[in-house]
C-alpha cells in the first residue's frame, strides 16, 4: 500500500534540485508516495545519495553545478539515458539504490556502461513528489504548452556523425555568427538528456532564444515516442518565432545511428522542416560515413563542420572524398560567413514558405 | 534646428572611432543613417552636412572613422582590420544606448565609403534598410568576376569573398539602391583605381562607372525576377567633392528623402531594361 508522507520541511531548501527540474513550481510539492513500481518517464524523484560515483557533480536548476556528498537530498527526474561514452539507461527504480544517469539530473537503472565509466553515483528513491491531491509531480506537466511550428521560422538542422563530433560547438558558433550579422537566433536542442552544458552553450553565444527538450516536457527524449518528440519540437519552434526568433538552430542529439535521430530525420515533418543541413564530423572518416547515410535517406548536407575542420589534411580528405565543404568554427563565428552560409537556406524557407501559402499547405498538419 | 555634433573616442584597440550628429528630438523609431567617409577620412563633414536635414527627420546620423593605421583598405570591407566587424560592433553598442530602436540601418557612403557602403551592404543585407552610394571610384559587380571586382570565385581558399557576397545577392537586389555621382566627376584622376580589367569592366571615370554598376545591378536584378528598385542620380554642377554635392547637389536630399516612394527610383531601373 502507499504510504504518502507529508512534507514537514521546506523540500526546496532542503534537497538539490536538479537542471531537470528547473520549469517545475517546487510550491506543488507536497507530499512523497513510495510506489516506485508506478513510477513513469519524467516523474520527479526525491533521493539522498548513497554513494557517489561517476557523477561526482550534480547540475542544479539555477545553472549552478553542486558537488555531492553522500546523505545529500537529491530531486531528479526519472528517465532514458542513451551516452555511448557514459552511461545507457532505463526510467526504472530499484528500491535499493537507483542509478544517477546524468549530471543534469536523470535517474533511473544503468544497462550499459562504457569502460572509463565508474560506476554510477547511488541514489536511494525515497519517494515519488506529488503534490496535494497525490498526483506525481511529472516534467511533462510544466512543458510549454502546444504550440504549431511556425511556417515562417527558417531551421537549420545540426546533426552528428557521433558523440562529441562538434554539433554543440557548431550550433553555439553558428547561433553567435547569425547574432552578430543582425538575426535574432533560436538555439534549441531538440533532443538528448537533459543537462546544462549544451543550454549554458547555446546562450553564451548570445542565442535570443534558447531551449530544450525539457521545456518541451522532457527529460530525456531516448525512447520517447516519436510523435510526442516531433510535437515537442514543434513546440519549442513555435515558442521560438513568439519570442521573437528569426533563425532556428535546431540540434539533433548522439549521432545519425541513434534510433530517435534516425527516425527523425527519416520523418516528413522533420526533414520538411529543416532549410538547411549541417552535419558535424570527428574526422575524414566520419564524413564519408555520414554523408553515405544521409544520401541513404534522401538527405545531403550543406557544409561539413566539426572536430574535421581542426586537421587541415583531415579538413582536405573530407573535401574531398564528399564533395561537400567544410567550415570551421571560427567561420560559423564569423557574421559574414555565417550569414552567407545562411543565406541560401533562409532562401529555400522563404521559398518554401511562398509554396505553401499558395497551396494552403498547414505545416503543422 | 542643427544638430548635436559630437565625436565618440574608439572605445578600445580595435574598436571605431565615430562622429555622431544627434538631433534634438529623436524618433527612435526611424533608422539612424551610417554615412562613411572617403579616404580623406572627413568623418566629421559626414555627419555635419548630413545632419542637419536627418535632425529634421528625428534621426540620428552615424560617421564611423576608419583610421589609416587599422583599417587601411576599409573600402573592400573585409580586408586587414575586417572593417565590417568593427562597424557591426559599433552599432551594437550605439543601439544599446537607446538612441535608436530599428534593428536595421540605412548606409551611404562618399567616395572610397560608398566603396565600403555597397560592399557591407552586399555581405549583410538584412541590416541595410537603404543604400546611398556617392562617388565611388569602383565597384563590386554583381558579375562572376573574381572579388574584389565582382562575386565571383578567386581560389576558393579561406579568403575567398567572393562567393560570400554572392550569397547575399538577392537580398541585396531588393533593397532601395541609390547610385549618385558628381555630373562633372568624370575624368580619372590621381585616386581612379586603372587597368585593362577595371577600365574594361567599369569604364575609366566615375561617372562612366556608376551608370554601369546601376545597370549592371538592374540587369541582375531583372534576371532574378526582382523588381529592381535602383536609381542612378547625376549632381549637376558637382565635380569630386562631397560638400559640393551637399550644397549643389543637394546630395542630403538623395540621402535623406521624404519619402521611400521616391517614383523616380522605379522609373530609372524599369527605363534602362526597357527594350
Amino acid at each position: 500500500m502507499t504510504q504518502p508522507w507529508t512534507l514537514c520541511a521546506d523540500l526546496s531548501a532542503n534537497a538539490k534540485w536538479a537542471f531537470t527540474t528547473r520549469r517545475v513550481a517546487r510550491s506543488d510539492a507536497a507530499t512523497i508516495l513510495d510506489d516506485l513500481d508506478a513510477v513513469r518517464a519524467g516523474d520527479l524523484v526525491l533521493g539522498r545519495v548513497e554513494r557517489v560515483g561517476s557523477h561526482r557533480r550534480i547540475q542544479l536548476a539555477d545553472g549552478r553545478g553542486s558537488e555531492l556528498y553522500a546523505g545529500d537530498l537529491v530531486v531528479l527526474v526519472c528517465g532514458d539515458r542513451y551516452a555511448p561514452d557514459q552511461f545507457e539507461g532505463a526510467a526504472e527504480l530499484d528500491p535499493a539504490g537507483a542509478d544517477m544517469l546524468a549530471a543534469g539530473g536523470v535517474i533511473g537503472r544503468m544497462r550499459h556502461a562504457h569502460s572509463r565509466m565508474g560506476t554510477p553515483t547511488c541514489v536511494v528513491p525515497l519517494g515519488l513528489v506529488a503534490d496535494a491531491a497525490r498526483r506525481v509531480l511529472n516534467v511533462e506537466d510544466y512543458g510549454l504548452a502546444p504550440l504549431p511550428r511556425p511556417a515562417s521560422l527558417p531551421v537549420i538542422g545540426i546533426v552528428g556523425a557521433s558523440m562529441n563530433a562538434g554539433k554543440t560547438t557548431a550550433v553555439a558558433a553558428l547561433a553567435h555568427g547569425l547574432g552578430r550579422a543582425g538575426y535574432r537566433v533560436a538555439a534549441i536542442k531538440a533532443t538528448g538528456t537533459g543537462a546544462f552544458n549544451d543550454f549554458h552553450a547555446y546562450a553564451d553565444a548570445g542565442a535570443h532564444v534558447v531551449s530544450d527538450f525539457t521545456d518541451a516536457g522532457m527529460a530525456s527524449t531516448y525512447r520517447q515516442p516519436l510523435t510526442r518528440i516531433l510535437a515537442g519540437i514543434d513546440t519549442l519552434l513555435g515558442d521560438a518565432a513568439q519570442r521573437g526568433a528569426e533563425i532556428a538552430v535546431v540540434e539533433l542529439a548522439d549521432g545519425l545511428l541513434q534510433a530517435e535521430t534516425a527516425a527523425l530525420l527519416r520523418e516528413p515533418r522533420m526533414r520538411g522542416a529543416f532549410a538547411g543541413l549541417v552535419l558535424a564530423v570527428p574526422d575524414a572518416m566520419g564524413a564519408v560515413g555520414g554523408c553515405v547515410l544521409l544520401n541513404d535517406i534522401g538527405l545531403a548536407p550543406d557544409v561539413l563542420t566539426g572536430m574535421v575542420s581542426c586537421s587541415p589534411l583531415a579538413t582536405a580528405e573530407a573535401e574531398a572524398a564528399t564533395g561537400v565543404s567544410v567550415i570551421a568554427r571560427e567561420a560559423l563565428r564569423d557574421p559574414a560567413q555565417a550569414r552567407a552560409l545562411a543565406a541560401p537556406m533562409l532562401a529555400r524557407a522563404a521559398g518554401r514558405t511562398a509554396a505553401d501559402a499558395a497551396a494552403g499547405v498547414d505545416v503543422a498538419a | 534646428m542643427s544638430p548635436i555634433l559630437t565625436y565618440r573616442p574608439a572605445k578600445g584597440g580595435n574598436a571605431l572611432a565615430c562622429w555622431l550628429a544627434l538631433p534634438h528630438t529623436i524618433a527612435p523609431d526611424r533608422p539612424p543613417l551610417v554615412a562613411v567617409h572617403g579616404i580623406l577620412r572627413g568623418a566629421r563633414d559626414q555627419a555635419a552636412l548630413l545632419g542637419r536635414r536627418a535632425a529634421a527627420q528625428g534621426r540620428v546620423v552615424v560617421a564611423p572613422l576608419f583610421d589609416e593605421t587599422r583599417w587601411p583598405g576599409y573600402q573592400q570591407v573585409v580586408r586587414r582590420g575586417r572593417a565590417d566587424l568593427a562597424l557591426l560592433a559599433l552599432m551594437t553598442e550605439l543601439r544599446l544606448t537607446g538612441l535608436w530602436q530599428t534593428p536595421d540601418f540605412e548606409l551611404a557612403g562618399y567616395s572610397g565609403g560608398a566603396q565600403f557602403a555597397h560592399r557591407f551592404a552586399m555581405l549583410y543585407p538584412n541590416l541595410v534598410a537603404r543604400l546611398t552610394t556617392v562617388s565611388a571610384g569602383w565597384y563590386t559587380f554583381p558579375d562572376d568576376t573574381a572579388f574584389p571586382y565582382g562575386v565571383g570565385s578567386a581560389d576558393g581558399g579561406k579568403s575567398d569573398w567572393g562567393p560570400r557576397l554572392a550569397a547575399g545577392l538577392d537580398q541585396f537586389l531588393e533593397l532601395p539602391i541609390t547610385v549618385a555621382v558628381g555630373a562633372d566627376d568624370n575624368q580619372p584622376d590621381e585616386n581612379t583605381r586603372r587597368g585593362p580589367e577595371i577600365d574594361h569592366q567599369q569604364g575609366i571615370d566615375r561617372a562612366t562607372r556608376a551608370q554601369r554598376w546601376a545597370d549592371a545591378l538592374a540587369r541582375a536584378a531583372a534576371a532574378r525576377r526582382i523588381a529592381p528598385r535602383i536609381d542612378l542620380r547625376l549632381l549637376p554642377g558637382c565635380d569630386h567633392d562631397f560638400r559640393r554635392c551637399v550644397e549643389l547637389g543637394e546630395l542630403d536630399r538623395i540621402v535623406l528623402p521624404d519619402s521611400d516612394l521616391n517614383p523616380a527610383v522605379r522609373g530609372y531601373a524599369e527605363a534602362r531594361l526597357a527594350p
